[in-house]
């Protein structure tokens, strides 16, 4: 066996307030994935910036290649070969790809200006390598897709001849042809010698190209073992620390009357003749491909985007809701798709966060109750069970699904008769995820009608009392939950097969056919 | 260890924290750069540290005070306004024009002037949130277009000779204390109140961090920009009449330039220019700093160029202590 590139031995790790990592050990041999596993708020994110030179370590020592060495900054890091590709891309889309890729060491002329030619060629070269050949290095990132762009990174990373790639939730934002790309260009930097700190939510993904697996819990190491002696159900009870038996528990209400119908609700270009009703007690799934008019409809019923025609119905009275004010006045709640640039305000505090909806509420003629405002922080903290220091706790310093939480908080706040969720589970852990099912479940058994969009086939399927399916901006079926199957709604999804030209496996794209 | 005993054990200092953090202020480090900016020029002359001076540099710095006040809100969601000064030019033209020319009595020449003032600010904010305009551009042609107004109805004339009660604000006392920064000093408390303690205030913050996310939170976040756009060219209105009455003249030149000391005032009082952070304490803070330099430096014979270079320093300065506190505090 190999020695490690890079070790990080008794690392520890404190903020304000929080011990974000107490004595981990990690390490990364040549030629190996190396999967990073661990809840929301583990300190995995802590422990790849350690790595990555963003933070330095109170105490602990990081060696590559046998020599203890101490980073003062990213570019420290990099300098040992070190690259990060973090979940949010840095790329500037302003620049062309062979800029991206040579962003900061360009190659120079003999008169020191930027050799364009030799920076394109290069750029080739190093995508080639990849068996990347589809790419024109003259294009703006910015005009690229996801996938692309992550491909822009890696190449990046290689540019600076990475020795270990740290990947944080590379398959998080990108379609599933190109997870299977990622994946395929992993396996040849693995040839390559390069090591791949890999981090994802998805258990298959560390089944299925991890080589050793590495968990952590609330900041503390709790084992390393090798990918093929461990089973999902052992690496989920070392990650939560308890056994989660049934991830979809949603359980039996009482269905109620209609609470929120909309008839043939349209807005041009995004959503046509759409009508459908939503009952108190029930949860309501709404399944489809990205784009097919999912959260447009969610934003036109919520008044972000109001409709052009069709009719919305709060207790079989038409309402009319142009602005999200008004919606939340009928007892209208919706949590968008992406927490963090329309969910939460990540600059403002917990307490900031959890009562902007309720600001009217909480204050006595427009003058906010501090005290008030802080006592709704706490208990939301209490209720959802949120992993933070108190109100005062930066929302953009919590973990994934404790922002999530606090969007769940902020929106349970208003004590919303009709709650339209998007993507509510999207890139969070599976305690968390669980936690969220289980709270929405107990939502609707205290009455509440929920709207449920989701691209995950198990939730739609374990969590829906009925199921609808948009294609197109319009809606084009609706099934029981006796009825649905994952067949039957895929197929809904997409329609004839082979329309517009396009193959069943690109129409795919955006959807986790995971079971 | 669940959240809620976390938080429990963070309380009991909770008020050396929220001391340091006070102390940790761009606000208490401006006043800190203050007090010794006025230590240092009243050895420096005796004519600087006198009551009778001071009140009158309150005097001079009220009508750029007024207008920081709402640039504070609009800095704050992250818009600018630079029509102000071409405002306060447009309301004191409109004010003499309405009395001497269109033979108005003064009184309703003023509130005409005043009128005018919220319609301009209203037209920015208008065409900002319909057209979704970027501020700095529609004011930058505003600040054009209001001035050529101004001049275009002042045609070169200026108006003077107004009745002696007129004067009263911009030039007499009351209680010892010139009578425009009573209006400076509770327009301030007012503006004060509401950006920190209010609902309006904390919408404002809200647009500033993350404007997508406020209109998902169901704010109404067109209406307070019209508010706050609005509030402003009202203010720039009252400037400009509080100008005219302490220099007894109307010129169509009036408030040239009074954006960027107004805004100066603003960043300096450590509102942050990308908007989200910012306070109505700073701002009131950064107009008196720069009020007291650009005077104690003239009374000590200092010129007006090199005054103007050590007023772009302390700003230059006092960003930097202030990022270096914010990298210190994030522990980065």
């Amino acid at each position: 066996m190999q020695p490690p590139i890079l070790e990080l031995n008794h690392i520890t790790k404190t903020f304000p307030g929080v011990t974000a990592l107490d004595d981990v050990h990690f390490d990364i041999r040549p030629g190996e994935v190396h999967a990073l596993l661990g809840e929301n708020g583990a300190g995995k994110s802590t422990l790849i910036k350690v790595a990555s030179g963003v933070y330095e370590p109170d105490s602990g020592e990081i060696i590559v290649e046998g020599q203890p060495v101490r980073f003062g900054s990213p570019r420290d890091a990099q300098a040992h070969g070190i690259a990060t590709i973090y979940q949010e891309l840095l790329l500037y889309p302003e620049l062309s790809v062979a800029e991206n890729i040579f962003m900061g060491h360009a190659p120079r002329t003999r008169l020191g200006a930027i050799d364009w030619a030799t920076m394109r060629s290069r750029s080739l070269e190093i995508l080639a390598s990849l068996n990347i050949d589809d790419m024109d290095v003259t294009r703006k990132v910015g005009s690229l897709t996801v996938g692309n762009r992550q491909r822009v990174e890696i190449a990046k990373a290689l540019s600076m001849n990475a020795r270990v790639l740290i990947m944080d939730e590379p398959t998080a934002a990108i379609t599933e042809s190109d997870v299977e790309r990622l994946f395929s260009i992993i396996e040849l930097l693995k040839q390559r010698g390069v090591g791949i700190v890999y981090i994802s939510h998805r258990l298959n993904e560390v089944f299925d190209i991890g080589d050793r697996v590495t968990v952590l819990r609330d900041g503390r190491y709790i084992a390393t073992e090798p990918v093929d002696q461990m089973t999902e159900d052992k690496l989920v009870s070392m990650m939560v620390g308890r056994t989660i038996d049934n991830l979809f528990p949603k359980l039996d209400a009482p269905i109620g009357k209609v609470v929120l119908e909309v008839r043939n609700l349209t807005r041009k270009r995004v959503a046509h003749d759409v009508s459908f009703q939503l009952r108190e007690g029930e949860i309501v799934g709404m399944a489809g491909l990205v784009g097919s008019g999912r959260s447009e409809i969610a934003q036109v019923i919520f008044g972000f985007t109001p409709a052009h025609a069709g009719s919305i119905l709060i207790d079989g009275r038409e309402v009319r809701i142009t602005t999200p004010g008004q919606a939340m006045r009928y007892g209208i709640a919706y949590l968008p798709e992406d927490r963090g640039t329309q969910g939460l305000i990540r600059q403002m505090d917990l307490r900031a966060n959890t009562s902007i909806t309720v600001l009217r509420a909480l204050s006595r003629a427009t003058f906010i109750n501090r005290h008030k405002e802080t006592q709704l922080a706490y208990s939301t903290i209490e209720q959802l069970s949120i992993r933070a220091y108190g109100p005062q706790q930066l929302v953009g310093k919590l973990s994934g699904g404790n922002q999530q939480k606090v969007v769940v908080g902020k929106w349970l706040a208003t004590r919303p008769r009709v709650l339209i969720v998007d993507e509510p589970t999207r890139g969070i852990d599976v305690g968390a995820k669980a936690e969220i099912h289980r709270l929405m479940s107990e939502l609707a058994q205290q009455g509440m009608a929920i709207l449920m969009i989701s691209s995950e086939m198990p939730e739609i399927l374990g969590m829906s009392d009925r199921i609808l399916v948009m294609r197109e901006g319009r809606l084009v079926a609706e099934f029981s939950r006796a009825e649905a199957t994952q067949e039957n709604i895929g197929l809904a999804m997409m329609g004839d097969i082979g329309n517009n030209g396009k193959s069943v496996n690109s129409q795919l794209d955006g959807v986790e056919w995971q079971a | 260890m669940t959240a809620h005993e976390t938080s429990q054990t963070r309380i009991a200092p909770a008020w050396t924290q929220q001391l340091r953090a006070l102390l940790r202020s761009q606000e208490s480090v401006l006043l800190f750069i203050t007090v010794i900016a006025v230590l240092i020029l009243s050895t420096q002359t005796d004519k600087f540290l006198t009551v009778r001076n001071l009140l009158n540099q309150g005097r001079l710095m009220t009508e750029i005070g007024l207008i920081a006040l709402p640039m504070t809100y609009i800095i704050v969601t992250g818009g600018i306004d630079l029509s102000v000064g071409s405002i306060a030019g447009l309301s004191a033209i409109m004010l003499g024009y309405g009395w001497y020319n269109l033979g108005l009595p003064l009184e309703l020449a003023i509130v005409l002037a005043l009128v005018i003032g919220a319609i301009a600010g209203f037209a920015n904010g208008l065409f900002i949130i319909l057209f979704r305009v970027p501020p700095l551009i529609m004011t930058l042609a505003t600040l054009a277009f209001y001035r050529g107004l101004a001049e275009g109805i002042a045609q070169a004339r200026s108006v003077r000779d107004y009745p002696e009660w007129f004067y009263a604000l911009g030039q007499r006392e009351t209680l010892g204390i010139p009578n425009q920064l009573y209006f400076l000093v509770i327009a301030a408390i007012i503006t004060a109140i509401i950006l920190s303690r209010t609902t309006f205030g904390r919408s404002l913050y809200a647009i500033g961090n993350n404007e997508l996310a406020a209109r998902f939170s169901g704010i109404p976040v067109r209406r307070n920009k019209l508010i706050i756009y609005t509030l402003s060219g009202f203010m720039s209105g009252f400037a400009g009449y509080v100008l005219v009455s302490r220099v007894s003249t109307t010129r169509s030149d009036m408030g040239s330039g009074w954006e960027l000391d107004a805004i100066a005032a603003v960043v300096l009082g450590g509102t942050s220019i990308f908007g989200g952070s910012g306070s109505i304490v700073g701002t009131m803070i950064g107009l008196v700093l720069i009020q007291l330099l650009k005077n104690g430096l003239a009374l000590t014979g200092v010129t007006g160029d090199a005054t103007i270079v050590v007023i772009g320093s302390v700003l230059i300065l006092s960003t930097l202590i202030n990022s270096v506190i914010q990298r210190r505090v994030e522990g980065l």
